[in-house]
């Protein structure tokens, strides 16, 4: 599963940082520094629940096979 | 402040009659006392999705989109929803200064919003929280012992005060004179004390801009006096707006939320009793009473003729954003009006910071300052209980905030 960020539209509300400090990294301003990542197996559901936590829906969730030429 | 004048209340023609509130809604939230929140959530069954009110307390006429989708709609479209000469302090004194950044729209507003997001980020919040817990602590060891407090006075005002103060590098003593003006200006019904408020506020930062300028120090203004936007020092005007703002935005907000979140609890011993049970389940309790009570109402002027869910606004027309109707839309939150500190994944993000670029950005400050307080209170004072003595005065405004709330415990 990966993990795709729309950085512009991160607010730096921070729930997802919140949620899964170690997955979702943020820069010195509080807002999210990373486009996006790979999740383990055992990560899944903390995405999955972070990605629902962001007030701005900027957090989404794609399944490996779809996400090609989106490598970040 | 009752300078609503008759042509304020002049309905424009292009707003149809059906979609007219008849009543005043600040009146009709504030006569429900401690039920406040719950009967603005009725609104979302009495009223349009889109209502429009000829007058609000003593601003003009506003649409008042109550639909958790319009308003986000809305916060995101920053060039149709302008924040710009949204709040009238400068205006009361024949000045033309802004408050930084909440008057701006962006692209401004991101390089202004820049420089401060840095000063309040989680990281930093988390530098400060032994002392956070200190104030609070200290302030909860002077009434413990009484069974008794006047919880206003003496201990929402004054939290979030202090830590104030301590982000401005100013000294503690200042906090009485702080906790007056604020209360003048979020409770006084005299527009000429209001405006002699914010004349001194006015005077007190200006001071206190120039003290900097001669003697740079390592707090918030020295920081800021030494920050440029477009290569360019920051004016006295600007650092004059970026000052009152955090006084406005970061003090009554966090001591309204406050006595709020404390009157619920006063109000359910059982969800006391689950916090106390569970103190790891504070911060999601936290979310939880933010969201059910929320306090802040901002408001937004439209820039060029816009429809929304079929209702035409015209150029000029004010929105209002009521964070209350918007975090108790029955389609986003199953029993809107239920705490229920359980909601877990299910519970849809909530909106009691804002969405988009002006996301207030002492969240994550005020998030905690509302943690710590209750981590302590809870830990510090037994089972307490509304006083039978205390008659809540609920205040409906720009703010909501509830006075006169006194607790007991045996
Ligand atoms: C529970 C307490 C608080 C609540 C409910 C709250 C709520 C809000 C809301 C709804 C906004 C958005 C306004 C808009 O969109 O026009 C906002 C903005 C802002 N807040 Fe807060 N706030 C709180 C505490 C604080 C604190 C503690 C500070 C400062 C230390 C602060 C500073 C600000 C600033 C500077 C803005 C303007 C941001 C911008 O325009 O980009 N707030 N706040």
């Amino acid at each position: 599963m990966k993990v795709v960020i729309d950085r512009n539209a991160c607010a730096g509300h921070a729930r997802c940082h919140e949620l899964a400090p170690e997955l979702f990294v943020l820069d010195d301003d509080g807002y999210i520094a990373t486009d996006g990542f790979s999740v383990t197996t055992e990560a899944e559901k903390l995405a999955l629940r972070s990605a629902r936590a962001c007030p701005e829906r900027a957090i989404a969730i794609a399944s490996d096979d779809k996400t090609h030429g989106q490598e970040q | 402040m009752n300078s609503a004048t008759e042509d304020t209340l002049t309905i424009p023609e292009h707003v149809p009659r059906e979609l007219v509130c008849e009543f005043d809604i600040w009146d009709e939230i504030s006569a429900a006392g401690v039920c406040a929140h719950q009967r603005a959530a009725r609104f979302h069954d009495e009223l349009p999705p889109i209502f429009y009110v000829p007058k609000l307390g003593y601003l003009p006429g506003a649409w008042v989109p109550q639909k958790t989708e319009d308003l986000r709609r809305i916060l995101r479209d920053t060039q149709t929803f302008s924040s710009q000469s949204t709040m009238p302090f400068a205006a009361m004194l024949g000045e033309h200064w802004k408050l930084i950044p909440l008057e701006l729209d962006p692209p401004e507003h991101t390089k202004y919003r820049a420089l401060i997001n840095g000063l309040l980020s989680p990281n930093k919040v988390t530098a400060i929280e032994a002392a956070i817990r200190q104030h609070a602590g200290d302030l909860i060891d002077t009434f413990a012992a009484n069974k008794r407090c006047n919880f206003n006075q003496e201990f929402a005002d004054k939290f979030p005060t202090l830590i104030f103060l301590r982000l401005m590098g100013w000294p503690e003593t200042e906090a009485p004179r702080f906790v007056k003006w604020t209360h003048t200006l979020v409770k006084s019904q005299d527009m000429e004390e209001v405006v002699g408020a914010v004349a001194q506020i006015r005077n007190y930062l200006m001071q206190k801009i120039q003290d900097s300028r001669a003697n740079p120090v390592d707090d918030f203004t020295g920081y800021l006096l030494n920050s440029e936007v477009d290569g360019q020092l920051l004016t006295d005007d600007e650092l004059l707006g970026y000052c009152f703002l955090v006084f406005i935005g970061g003090l009554d907000t966090v001591a309204s939320s406050l006595g709020f979140h404390f009157m619920h609890l006063a109000l359910h011993p059982e969800h006391q009793a689950d916090l106390r049970a569970n103190p790891d389940k504070i911060p999601i309790a936290v979310e939880e009473l933010l969201r059910a009570y929320s306090i802040v109402n901002m408001r937004r002027i439209v820039t060029c003729d816009v429809e929304i869910r079929g209702v035409q606004m015209k150029a000029g027309d004010i929105v209002l954003i009521s964070t209350e109707l918007g975090n108790t839309d029955p389609e986003v939150f199953d029993d809107p009006c239920e705490v229920n500190f359980d909601r877990g994944d299910g519970n849809a993000p909530h909106m009691a910071f804002s969405f988009g670029a002006h996301r207030c950005v002492g969240s994550h400050l005020a998030r905690r300052e509302l943690r710590i307080a209750l981590e302590l209170w809870l830990q510090k004072v037994p089972v307490f209980r509304l006083a039978e003595d205390c008659n809540p005065v609920m205040r409906a405004a720009g703010v909501f905030g509830m006075d006169e709330l006194i607790f007991e415990w045996d």
